[in-house]
């Protein structure tokens, strides 16, 4: 393989892993302040892509279908907390994951009835022709990808820092009922860790969309996610997005390497070995238990 | 008094018998029960959708204008997932359950495969519009015919020549998805390039229906030094195929199976389908400068308003003109529509073409294959267009059947 090559290959997996990592993050976000692992995510990402589509249809242009898509996104996983996952909240934990399974599958199943399995295509002002850097070739929509999860990341990582609502929600993550305690008003800090993660879904699908075509099965991610999610640590924002590129990066090499049948099998045996060795991912950590 | 009973039981019995003689399972006086399957849900939907929108159309036209022989025609029409399993399931419901008359086939050979031999069983036509699965038509049986598409056969005679002849090629790289169709275009590509025109097939690479990724395939084809690359699959699949191989630096040409070469490939690949070919199984395709096509086109918007800018593709063209060569059988058959009757009078189709939009059908008591003609098209400036290459090998392929 030559450097080139490599670098190529860089550029893609860094690119797949960059969606890798929107989802994770969109997974590692409610998980770390409810404690739900919802498995509708990758429909989030699908509601992202027609929303696109929709407001695309419209006439609007990409820059104003961009935020209207995430905030479409949003005001869904809020409407969604607030209708179905509060009342829902101190069911078994085995119950909640099947709830938002349930949830997933009824999205999919109400975008099929009306666009029904057809490909459809939107266009961003990106251009699609690659161009060459120090004999690398890359794509456009590639570097966009990889610069809104990188922008997305920076701007998380300030949200949890600095705002309010973002220190609000590392306290409800650490202890609910402390966080009640200290005057937080806990329910609507749930309810914006979903409204944030299913803006990321659908974040997730606008950006996907032009370079994979919009089909109810465009957020078919989620597994991938999952598996990102483990290697970074379940309860760590850094570790999601290193973890999806760490995927993306993982399963392009080894395709390179080991070949097309390979590449499938390797992600899902890397996530053995973590659950394993590292149980708690690379910036995960284990819960303190007082002795 | 109990002679008159027995006389009036007598009578009953012979007409409920005589009725059912006269009527084959899904006929009645007024109405012809035809079953239609194909996938439109998952990867390989746009086969299904097109197929049941474009059969569906051609039915609605012809029950306006007033059936066949008087009979209407009734579509039930089943989802079959692109899988064989499912396929049959479908099929089981459609002749078992809801006793249709025959199969409508509108799926890709993946899920047709899956209901030949029950169809033999039950002794019930089935008329397979896009399948090209060598068993649908080969070895030959009464029940099975292949009507728009052509058989692998064929499609292998064909392309190795374009691509021998046309390209003049001598080295060859094949991808291929791993499910019935893409492979079968992949093996009789390969054969047929080996064995007649003694071009070497210097990569063979597979991979699975959905992915994203062919990044290890692409290098391998790369490895190889081939000068023209065979990609048989979907067309989302072959739109990322072809922009990764852009930017691994795979500057060779193209050549793409024929459900490739439609609008809904050209929409997703963009500026990197530019200068690939392949073969149309109709003369025209949606979007093409055509008065008959724009005219059925201006229809078929009229029917189906909000579908995407890939639609109607070319499937929506064969089921619906595949819908009007069944009709023509049917409406020959006259009153007395059976399985038999149906059979004895799509085997009298010859050189058959319902409208400029489809390629003429032949059938005959010696094969079922009613399609043999496919049109070179390359892309560009956006749009597949005809190039006017005709292949001069006469197809071997009907010998088979002498």
């Amino acid at each position: 393989m030559t450097i080139a090559i490599a670098l190529q290959l860089l550029i893609s997996g860094l690119s797949v892993g960059s969606i890798y990592a929107l989802v994770a993050l969109a997974l590692v976000i409610p998980f770390k302040a409810s404690g739900i692992l919802n498995f509708a995510q990758g429909e989030f990402v699908t509601v992202g892509a027609y929303s696109a589509l929709v407001l695309t249809a419209f006439g609007l242009p990409y820059w104003i279908v961009l935020p209207s898509t995430i905030s479409i996104g949003l005001i869904i996983g809020l409407v969604i907390e607030r209708a179905i996952i509060r009342r829902i909240m101190s069911a078994p934990e085995f119950t909640l994951v099947i709830a938002t399974f349930a949830i997933g599958l009824i999205i999919k199943s109400a975008i099929r009835l009306y666009w029904q399995d057809n490909l459809f295509a939107i266009e961003n002002p990106l251009p699609f022709k690659t161009f060459k850097f120090s004999g690398i070739v890359i794509n456009p929509q590639y570097l966009w990808v990889i610069g809104c999860t990188t922008t997305l990341v920076c701007c998380l990582a300030w949200f949890f820092k600095c705002s309010p609502m973002g220190k609000a929600m590392r306290a409800v993550s650490q202890s609910q009922d402390g966080a009640r305690l200290m005057g937080i008003h806990v329910e609507r800090v749930l309810m914006t860790s979903w409204g944030i993660s299913t803006a990321i879904g659908a974040l997730g699908g606008i950006l996907l969309a032009p370079i994979i075509g919009i089909n109810p099965e465009i957020g078919g991610l989620i597994l991938k996610a999952l598996v990102a999610a483990v290697i970074g640590g379940f309860t760590s924002l850094p570790g999601a997005f290193v973890g999806g590129l760490l995927l993306g990066l993982l399963e392009t090499y080894s395709g390179a390497f080991f070949g097309s049948t390979l590449k499938n099998l390797i992600p899902f045996v890397m996530l053995v070995v973590f659950l394993l060795v590292k149980p708690y991912g690379l910036f995960g950590k284990a819960p303190l238990v007082r002795i | 008094m109990k002679h008159q009973f027995f006389g009036r039981v007598i009578a009953a019995l012979a007409i409920s018998l005589l009725s059912n003689f006269a009527n084959a399972q899904g006929v009645t006086k007024d109405e012809i029960l035809i079953g239609g399957v194909g996938p439109i849900t998952g990867p390989a939907a746009y086969i299904g959708l097109g197929g049941r929108d474009g059969l569906a159309m051609a039915i609605k036209e012809i029950n306006a204008q007033g059936g066949i022989n008087g009979r209407k025609i009734k579509l039930i029409f089943e989802d079959d997932g692109h899988s064989p399993s499912k396929a049959l399931g479908a099929v089981k419901k459609l002749i078992d359950q809801d006793k249709a008359f025959m199969i409508f086939a509108a799926g890709g050979s993946n899920s047709t495969v899956g209901f030949i031999d029950y169809m033999k069983e039950q002794q019930k036509v089935a008329y397979v519009s896009f399948a090209s699965a060598p068993a649908v038509t080969f070895p030959f049986n009464t029940y099975m015919f292949r009507g728009a598409t052509t058989e692998v056969a064929r499609y292998g005679e064909l392309y190795s020549e374009f691509i021998a002849d046309g390209l003049k090629a001598k080295k060859v790289a094949i991808m291929n998805g791993r499910e019935e169709y893409p492979k079968n275009e992949g093996n009789a590509l390969a054969k047929t390039l080996q064995d007649i025109y003694k071009v070497d097939v210097v990569a063979r690479v597979e991979f699975n229906i959905g992915d994203k990724d062919f990044t290890p395939q692409l290098l391998d084809v790369k490895k190889s030094g081939a000068q023209v690359v065979a990609f048989f699959g979907n067309p989302a699949e072959a739109a990322i195929a072809m922009r990764q191989a852009r930017e691994l630096g795979i500057e060779q040409k193209f050549f793409v199976g024929a459900t490739m070469v439609d609008k809904g490939f050209t929409n997703v690949a963009k500026e990197n389908a530019e200068g690939a070919t392949g073969f149309s199984l109709v003369p025209f395709l949606p979007g093409t400068q055509n008065a008959a096509l724009q005219a059925w086109e201006t229809k078929w918007k009229a029917e189906y308003p909000n579908l995407p800018a890939g639609r109607p593709n070319v499937f929506d063209i064969m089921a619906y003109t595949d819908m009007y060569v069944l009709a023509q059988a049917i409406k020959t058959a006259g009153a007395d529509l059976n399985t038999q009757t149906l059979i004895a009078n799509l085997e009298k189709i010859k050189d058959f073409s319902p409208s400029p939009l489809a390629s003429p059908i032949t059938f005959s008591t010696k094969h079922h294959i009613g399609n043999l003609n496919l049109t070179v098209m390359e892309v560009k400036n956006g749009e597949w267009q005809p190039i006017g290459w005709k292949p001069t090998r006469p197809s071997e392929i009907l010998k088979r059947y002498e």
